[in-house]
């Protein structure tokens, strides 16, 4: 947006007979022109398919119809009140952090545990490693597909293997108790090889000589990493942890494919919600506002982490 | 990155004038018509469209059509819905019948009476092909909407070898509720707590588990929804409540059943599989049976509690609207073409849905084939109790509302009754909307 102003600038000045800031402001603009046209391209990309779309998004979360045939009209904020008040969209919420919770944590600790155990490089901790990023390249609607077959009540993969240690069956996508955690472990075996590659490049950041010294004044494995590692791993902490809750918003994948988000909305997350609301009830009013929510939190949590983020590494 | 996207940019401009350039061509050719349509079963369902489009495309040259597989019937619907709202809709859709009522509220289809006439023929004349079962979901207000493509009513399979295993005749199938309890108990192996065997299998998923909803309501007597006017259904009655205890019961108290809810596929799995000995599922998973089951099975009527009544379920034909005058014109051929009786006759040999005209089973190709297997008659037989399938105004979310508090009650988390007083409040509320528009619209 802040781009935009210097092209404006020139117009608005020229009807003061302030000539020197108008020269300043031309003979800046002069120099940047062709940064500018470089940009071009991408920016009309940008205001076509991003801001474009969010700015329709807050205009149509602002109108709704009374009636199936009743014309359009200004609601003001009432959609994102019956948003709010909507029990399947507060069940979506909780869902989600639950949802979020239980992926982010145990994949980052997973990815840890195997960049940790995989840090040097030779033929069988490559080989390894391939295996754990194998998952990252199947794509998620293929996976979920899958996962259906996995989890067949009574005959499926997972029943067959691990059903005669359980004294009863569970319906892994059927019954709401256990729905949810059936979506989770998808996700997790999905992301943990992910997110490791990340813990592998911040592990090559960590200093050789602290390490070293380390070693010399006679500090366990443990101790290297309780005091060396997972301090100098914090920005990929922070980093990851960014990643893991945005993939927990924004891929809804597997519950399109394996639950749509039954049984009983015990999978519905919040942007199946919006889905939902879109296309099933043909409500754009409130998807709308529901999108407005959803971007609002997302943001807000991005600004906070990255913050965090950047007084960390400006500190020393 | 920057010069990606100078080249997208590029190409862009140059696609653009090439389509510019494209479009004069276009129209000297044949009229190109797109058809979308759904896999709503078990089955290779996609392959066989493509033949049938193949050879309707080599019989008219002067239309091309291309079939797109468009998912699922809620998602063929979706797909359509969203294409009509970016001006380019499909010429032609396979629609779930039961949403032909839903869109014609939302005037999002071609009214076929004109189309009709244009063939110097008249309404009953058209209509009368079909079996009369099938006619209450395809006219709406007295203008004909749809015409039937394929339909199925839900058949109870039976494992006719664990049948005689467990002593029961599978040439006397259950004909009632009381019969198929009895059956299902015997039918079930346990060893200790863990069942190795069930009885019976009835599916519950979004879009399954309402079509299995209507048909036990009407099986005990009720109606599911009000067939002449799209704002009313019939949630929290006794015939339901009737309907929803007993499937409750054969999960929770007689544990013949899985638990929760299990989807179509899932089903049809566990019976191929021989993990159920009984199931209930539509027609349309017939072929696939007969051709993936190593035993020998039986298919029957679905069991009465106070009536034989069964929904119809299936798809028919239909053509947006906003479809242009050329592209309608051959879509109506490209419709008639695939409703006819040989073409009927043998999509339905080749999926298991029963064929909507009637002239399709005079044809000798089908007359061959029913003595050859004679399961595919059950179907046609039932058709005589057969009733149109629930259409509301909003008919996904309202079918929804009462799908989510079943699936509560199969996973033992709510008793009946609360759950359909649940469903029909949330029901009411979905359908409020309209009613004030049209019922409660007082002078």
């Amino acid at each position: 947006m802040s781009l935009a102003e210097p092209a404006a600038l020139p117009v608005a000045t020229s009807a003061a007979p302030r000539l020197n800031v108008l020269k300043r402001f031309t003979s800046r603009f002069k120099a940047s022109l062709p940064a500018y046209l470089l940009l071009l391209p991408s920016l009309i990309f940008l205001a076509l398919f991003t801001y474009g779309a969010m700015s329709r998004v807050l205009i149509d979360a602002l109108y709704q119809r009374a009636t199936p045939k009743a014309p359009l009209r200004f609601v003001g904020l009432d959609n994102i009140s019956a948003v709010l008040t909507d029990p399947a969209f507060t069940g979506a919420v909780v869902n989600n952090l639950i949802y979020a919770l239980g992926t982010a944590i145990p994949s980052i600790g997973l990815a840890l545990l195997f960049a940790l155990a995989l840090a040097r490089t030779n033929a069988v901790t490559s080989a390894l490693r391939a295996a754990l990023f194998l998952p990252v390249l199947i794509p998620m609607v293929a996976a979920s597909a899958l996962f259906l077959f996995i989890f067949l009540p009574n005959v499926g993969l997972l029943d067959h293997y691990i059903g005669r240690l359980l004294p009863v069956l569970p319906n892994w996508l059927g019954d709401p108790d256990v729905a949810l955690t059936a979506i989770m472990i998808i996700t997790i075996w999905k992301n943990a090889g992910y997110y490791m590659l990340f813990f592998l490049a911040g592990l090559q950041a960590v200093p050789e000589d602290v390490m070293e010294a380390a070693h010399l004044d006679g500090a366990g494995p443990f101790m290297r990493l309780r005091y060396i590692i997972l301090p100098e791993l914090k920005p990929t902490f922070l980093f990851v942890t960014v990643i893991a809750t945005l993939n927990a918003v924004t891929q809804v994948d597997h519950v399109f494919v394996l639950t749509q988000g039954g049984p009983s909305n015990a999978t519905n997350l919040v942007l199946f919600y919006i889905y939902q609301q879109a296309v099933e009830h043909f409500d754009v009013g409130k998807a709308s506002a529901a999108t407005l929510l959803t971007l609002a939190a997302l943001m807000a949590l991005t600004a906070l982490s990255f913050r965090t983020m950047a007084k960390r590494e400006g500190g020393p | 990155m920057l010069f990606s996207r100078r080249l997208m940019l590029g190409l862009a401009m140059a696609g653009s004038m090439a389509s510019a350039l494209a479009v004069p061509a276009m129209a000297e050719g044949p009229t190109e018509i797109d058809l979308f349509f759904p896999v709503p079963v078990d089955g290779k369902l996609a392959r066989d469209m493509g033949t049938l489009i193949k050879e309707f495309n080599e019989g008219h040259p002067d239309i091309k059509a291309t079939a797109v597989y468009t998912g699922s019937y809620d998602d063929t619907l979706i797909k359509t819905r969203a294409s009509i709202k970016a001006g380019k809709p499909p010429s032609a859709v396979i629609m779930s019948a039961n949403f032909l009522l839903d869109m014609q509220i939302e005037n999002e289809l071609t009214n076929l009476d004109s189309l009709i006439a244009a063939d110097g023929s008249t309404k009953e004349k058209f209509l009368g092909q079909f079996f009369p079962a099938l006619q209450g979901n395809a006219v709406i207000n007295r203008s004909v909407y749809g015409v039937p493509f394929h339909n199925s009513t839900p058949l109870l399979y039976i494992n006719a070898d664990k049948a005689k295993e467990a002593g029961l005749d599978p040439e006397k199938p259950p004909q009632t509720w009381a019969e198929l309890t009895d059956w299902a108990k015997k039918l079930t192996k346990r060893e200790g707590d863990k069942v190795t065997q069930w009885g019976i299998a009835i599916p519950c998923a979004y879009d399954y588990c309402g079509w299995m909803m209507e048909t036990l309501t009407m099986s005990n007597g009720g109606r599911y929804y009000n067939e002449e006017f799209g704002g009313e259904v019939y949630y929290d009655t006794p015939s339901m409540l009737g309907a929803l205890t007993w499937w409750n019961d054969l999960v929770s108290k007689h544990k013949v059943h899985p638990p929760g809810a299990t989807p179509g596929p899932a089903v049809s799995t566990s019976f191929i599989s021989g993990n159920a000995a009984m199931m209930m599922l539509s027609t349309g998973s017939l072929t696939y049976v007969r051709d993936n089951a190593k035993f020998n099975y039986k298919v029957a009527f679905i069991p009465r509690n106070v009536r034989n009544a069964v929904p119809i379920g299936g798809a028919s034909l239909i053509i947006p609207s906003g479809v242009e005058a050329d592209k309608q014109k051959a879509a109506w051929t490209l419709i008639k073409w695939m409703t006819s009786p040989e073409k009927s006759a043998w999509w339905s040999r080749a999926t298991g849905y029963f064929a909507p005209n009637m002239a399709a089973y005079k044809t000798p190709d089908m007359v061959d084939f029913l003595n050859k297997n004679p399961d595919a008659k059950t179907a046609v037989e039932q058709l005589d109790v057969a009733k149109p399938w629930f259409a509301t105004y909003k008919t996904v979310p309202v079918r929804k509302n009462l799908e989510d508090e079943v699936m509560l009650v199969l996973n033992g988390k709510k008793q009946p009754k609360e759950a359909l007083a649940a469903a029909q409040k949330a029901a009411d509320e979905t359908l409020k909307p309209y009613n004030a528009e049209t019922s409660l619209k007082l002078p």
